[in-house]
């Protein structure tokens, strides 16, 4: 990376011990990962009692159980709107915290400082003392059991994570960008856009790869505010498997949260080749 | 320049905005089924009672054209927090599933429906008295018992087998329970069941075998801190014999069987109800049977039929006949009762249980010849625990916890036990 | 708090621009950015936030309309619930374990990936794919397979079962945490990737090796998003609650050693039906993150460095 000139032998070394210690890291981090693809494997009466990695024999009928969805939802049902909700979010979120955090961040208003303070402040309540008031705001407006509640709020940029995520990097820019193209008679708007907006990618990206992931995992949303089965996403049906008052599926349980996992997997796969392109490549030079 | 982009801008936001407002407009979707009357209708369990419900829902659903019924579930746990928020937002479905702890909770909180007003829709002459009689509260009939369920103890018939110790008998007392325990577990090697010191259920039979109860009929405590410090001084000596499990083991416990010790096969038995007892026929494939709970020395049986689930109708229900009907379907019905089999537990309704009984399969006849050989036998339920019992249910095992660990004596945590328990149910 | 929390730049902004004229015009542009955040604020955040607050001086059981009591909740809270303390005390504990390690393990990480020619991609898919799973009732299941008695980590280190005994469960719970490093690592990888590269060649022309580079531009650099990291993965610490309740099946044990504040929170609200003692327990804690916030935003000012002040 650096351009300073070191021996040649003393770099290759580090290089190779550099690799070793992260596979070797890699190897204790991947290990659960490799216990949950394991377990998924394994007949019902190994699934919690076996404390061994290896199933005794592979238990394929965990995933055809799982592949049959939960009742008369098939698991591409399950799939699309688990990707819809997920999808939504992330455009709201990517739209509306690039535009408060460049508010936040570069533009002057009365109570900035006020204002910011209550946006951080609305990161520190806990989310269950606020959830029986928002579910009666959403039942009033006739949104539950649809899709609004769980997308609505990320294109009104309520989670401030995102918003000072985005003011942190925003604010990490030189000025001197933005003074130029003031110079050449640009207003906030074509400034945001052209100039802060391209240079922001690496937050915009990850702001777009968490929004995703954890949108796909949040089971409580989706829980409180989907009723018919057919809304149902593929979080939710995982724990329709297990039931504690009845007989439990756990085997088919792990199949699915694997299968679960795939759809994340590509997304983030796809998204952080984007994360590797910073500032050299967006062609802009300080 | 900017200023022609600003109104841009400021027409979208209000677009947005407007969007909100107007999708409230567009009313909470009582009955938009075309004319028909729509009913919500949410249970917690299985796939396999969603699939059975849905069958017997498409047929009620046939016999009354005019009313649609949209249906959902979800695991218990889910369940209990999502009814919740939804009752407290005032939009608690149309017919919804309930447990026993929630029942007196729900009804003091207006949110179900008085049945006797549906009286002509739904019938109850069917059902046992005693059992009918735990739906209510105040003397209104907040909800019907849909199935009915009794504690077992379970138990892994070869392993017992193989220990030469007499298989249980038709009853037992508490005393013979403990020595038979630490027989299993000397010849076995392993706990011969999992410490019931951490189940409030498991203490409710003990309790009503020397005659008291958990609630007095005015709901406060029915026992003392003295009868409390008994019972666990009585398991924490049998977990110190290695009788029962470990304190590391009994943790574990998270209401599945798979994460009993039964389950993991590191004890003999398990005190469980029997519905869920049926799942621990995957995971012990050499067979599985159910004993009956230890009473009391005098011999008082100390467990009871106790309704496994009932069903209630909102309050704020726009159609309470449709609801009632649904519910009478769901008790009443014989072709409803045919695809639901045991799903619920077995049958309420005294003829249907009788006609079913001879039909069922694999372990739901185990549980029905169970529950049989108990007909008689057992006193009647206690009427349903006030709503403090919900916050109590979980304070009882963590109050074990600290005797099980041994960070307690048994009477500390007793006495510390009773302290909350007075405080829950005051307020 | 209030005045603690403003952004420097906010502070220094009367000075920094005494006149520019289109003042009025961008202040409008400003509220034209922040419309669906000041609807979104209003809406769904402050009209829920006032209801809590308002609802924490109350008894209400979710059902029953709620009953004014004053600060008893509060009083009750501090002065007769010894398991509320505790849930406090093993809170602090799970802070103090959790963040220092993740941040630190997701720092050492991307350092190490930022320099690499090869594998990057690979490597940070790889350090990634945890934090995919969140706190699934699954990847709980794994846990407490691995960390049981007879599981992996006992065959490896010999120390018994982890979630099942009170003085280890806590750590298992916060290396649950730990694991899933994966957010501030991208955050971190972010921030790397943002540093201009002409500024290591300039220093690296001053003559300055590996190290000081680090020192003079990375760190300096970086400070922003360090500082970001810091301060929400301490609000998340204080705010604990799936891997605290997905381990510990939502129970908290053993003997309550993983009863966190919010695990507790939710348990009072939801389990026990006591939302006005729930929303007080919220309240304090919010006093309590933002005390911590406030702190960390005021030392922020001696090592954060913002490259759009730097010259000024």
């Amino acid at each position: 990376m650096t351009s300073t000139t070191v021996a040649h032998k003393p770099v290759r070394w580090g290089r190779v011990a550099l690799h070793v210690g992260c596979l070797l890291a890699l190897l204790v981090m991947l290990y659960p990962l490799a216990w949950l693809l394991a377990t998924s494997l394994k007949p019902a009466d190994e699934v919690i009692a076996s404390l061994d990695l290896l199933p005794s024999h592979l238990e394929w009928s965990n995933y055809e159980t799982a592949l049959d969805g939960v009742n008369d939802v098939s698991i591409w049902r399950l799939l699309g709107n688990s990707l819809l909700i997920a999808g939504g979010a992330v455009l709201g979120n990517v739209i509306s915290c690039s535009l408060a955090a460049y508010a936040f961040a570069r533009l002057r208003f009365r109570f900035r400082g006020p204002l910011f303070a209550f946006m951080i402040a609305t990161i520190m309540l806990p989310h269950h003392a606020v959830l029986i008031p928002q579910y009666i705001i959403f039942n009033q407006l006739g949104l539950v059991n649809t899709y609004w509640p769980l997308i609505l709020p990320k294109f009104l940029a309520t989670e401030a994570f995102f918003v000072f995520l985005i003011v942190q990097f925003m604010r990490g820019l030189p000025r001197e960008l933005e003074e130029a193209a003031r110079i050449d008679g640009c207003g906030p708007f074509r400034s945001f856009f052209q100039v802060v907006l391209p240079l922001t990618r690496p937050a915009l990206i990850t702001t777009a790869i968490f929004t995703f992931i954890w949108t796909w995992n949040d089971f409580f949303t989706q829980l409180i505010y989907l009723f018919d089965p057919d809304k149902f996403t593929l979080t939710l049906a995982l724990r329709s498997f297990v039931d504690a008052s009845s007989t439990s599926a756990f085997g088919p349980m792990f199949a699915l949260s694997v299968i679960a996992l795939l759809p994340i997997v590509l997304f983030f796969l796809a998204f952080q080749r984007f994360l590797v392109e910073g500032m050299a490549s967006s062609g802009v030079k300080g | 320049m900017p200023g022609h982009r600003t109104k841009g801008f400021c027409a979208s936001a209000a677009a947005l905005a407007l969007c909100a407002v107007l999708a409230g407009c567009g009313g909470s979707g009582e009955s938009a089924g075309g004319g028909k009357v729509v009913l919500r209708y949410t249970w917690w369990g299985n796939p396999d009672r969603a699939e059975r419900t849905e069958q017997a829902v498409a047929l009620f659903e046939k016999q009354h054209p005019n009313v649609d019924v949209s249906t959902s579930f979800s695991g218990y746990d889910a369940y209990k927090q999502k009814l919740a928020t939804q009752a407290a937002g005032g939009d608690a479905p149309d017919v919804m599933q309930l447990d026993y702890r929630q029942i007196d909770q729900y009804a003091s909180g207006g949110v179900l429906l008085d049945l006797a007003k549906q009286k002509s829709v739904l019938r109850t002459s069917e059902i046992d008295r005693g059992l009918l009689a735990t739906g209510r509260v105040d003397d209104v009939q907040y909800a019907i018992p849909q199935g009915r369920g009794t504690e077992t103890v379970a138990y892994d018939v070869q392993a017992w087998k193989k220990s030469g110790v007499p298989l249980p008998g038709k009853s037992w007392t508490w005393s013979r329970w403990a020595d038979t325990m630490r027989a299993l577990a000397k010849k076995t090697g392993k706990p011969g069941a999992t410490d019931p010191g951490q189940s409030e259920d498991a203490f409710e039979v003990w309790l009503r075998g020397r005659g008291k109860a958990l609630y007095t009929k005015d709901g406060r405590l029915g026992f003392t801190a003295r009868d409390l410090t008994r019972w666990w001084t009585f398991t924490d000596t049998l977990r110190r014999e290695g009788a029962v499990s470990p304190a590391e083991q009994t943790t574990q416990l998270d209401g599945s069987v798979e994460n009993t010790p039964l389950g993991r096969g590191t004890s003999v038995t398990d005190a469980n109800w029997d519905a869920p007892a049926s799942g621990f026929v995957a995971l012990v494939p050499t067979g599985v049977a159910l004993a009956p709970m230890p009473s009391g020395e005098d011999g008082t049986p100390g467990q009871y039929f106790k309704p496994s689930m009932f069903v209630g109708v909102s309050a704020n229900t726009g159609h309470p006949k449709e609801a009632a009907q649904l519910v009478d379907f769901m008790i009443n019905d014989r072709e409803a009762a045919k695809i639901l089999g045991a799903s619920r537990g077995i049958p309420v309704n005294e003829t249907i249980r009788a006609e079913i009984g001879p039909r069922l399969k694999d372990f739901d006849k185990t549980i029905a010849d169970y529950q049989a050989s108990l007909e008689g036998k057992l006193k009647d339920p206690p009427q349903a625990p006030p709503s403090g019992d919900n916050a109590l249910q979980s304070t009882f095992q963590r109050d074990y916890d600290q005797v099980s660990y041994a960070r307690m004596s048994p009477r500390e945590a007793a006495e510390n036990y009773v302290t909350e328990a007075k405080a829950e149910l005051r307020s | 708090m209030t005045t603690t929390a403003i952004p420097p730049e906010a502070r220094r902004a009367p000075a920094a621009a005494p006149k520019r004229r289109p003042k009025r015009e961008r202040e409008g542009a400003a509220w034209v950015f922040l419309s669906p955040w000041v609807l979104g604020a209003i809406v769904l955040t402050l009209l829920p936030m006032a209801v809590s607050l308002y609802l924490s001086f109350t008894d209400y059981d979710l059902f029953n309309p709620p009953k004014w009591v004053g600060l008893r909740n509060y009083v009750q809270m501090f002065t007769e619930d010894p398991r509320y303390w505790r849930s406090v005390v093993t809170t602090l504990t799970y802070v103090v374990i959790a963040v220092p390690l993740q941040l630190a393990l997701a720092l050492v990480v991307a350092l190490a990936l930022k320099g690499m020619k090869r594998g990057k991609g690979f490597y940070r898919s790889a350090f990634y794919a945890p934090s995919l799973l969140g706190a699934s009732m699954s990847i709980a299941l794994v846990w407490r397979a691995v960390f049981n008695d007879g599981g992996t980590v006992d065959n490896l280190l010999g120390t018994g079962g982890w979630v099942n005994k009170p003085g280890w469960a806590l750590l298992a719970v916060a290396l649950l945490t730990v694991w899933q490093f994966g957010a501030p690592m991208v955050i971190f990888l972010a921030g790397l990737q943002q540093i201009p590269a002409e500024l290591y060649e300039a220093a690296a022309v001053d003559g300055a090796g590996k190290w000081r580079q680090f020192l003079s531009v990375t760190v300096p650099m970086l400070s922003p998003v360090l500082f970001f990291n810091l301060v929400l993965q301490t609000i998340q610490a204080f705010q604990v609650f799936t891997p605290a309740f997905a381990v510990s099946a939502g129970k908290g044990g053993p003997a309550d050693s993983t009863l966190v504040y919010t695990m507790y929170l939710y348990d009072r609200g939801f389990v026990a039906s006591h939302m006005g003692y729930a929303s007080a327990m919220a309240w304090v804690l919010l006093l309590v993150i933002g005390i911590v916030t406030a702190v960390l935003f005021r030392t922020s000012r001696s090592w954060v460095f913002y490259a759009s002040e730097g010259d000024r």
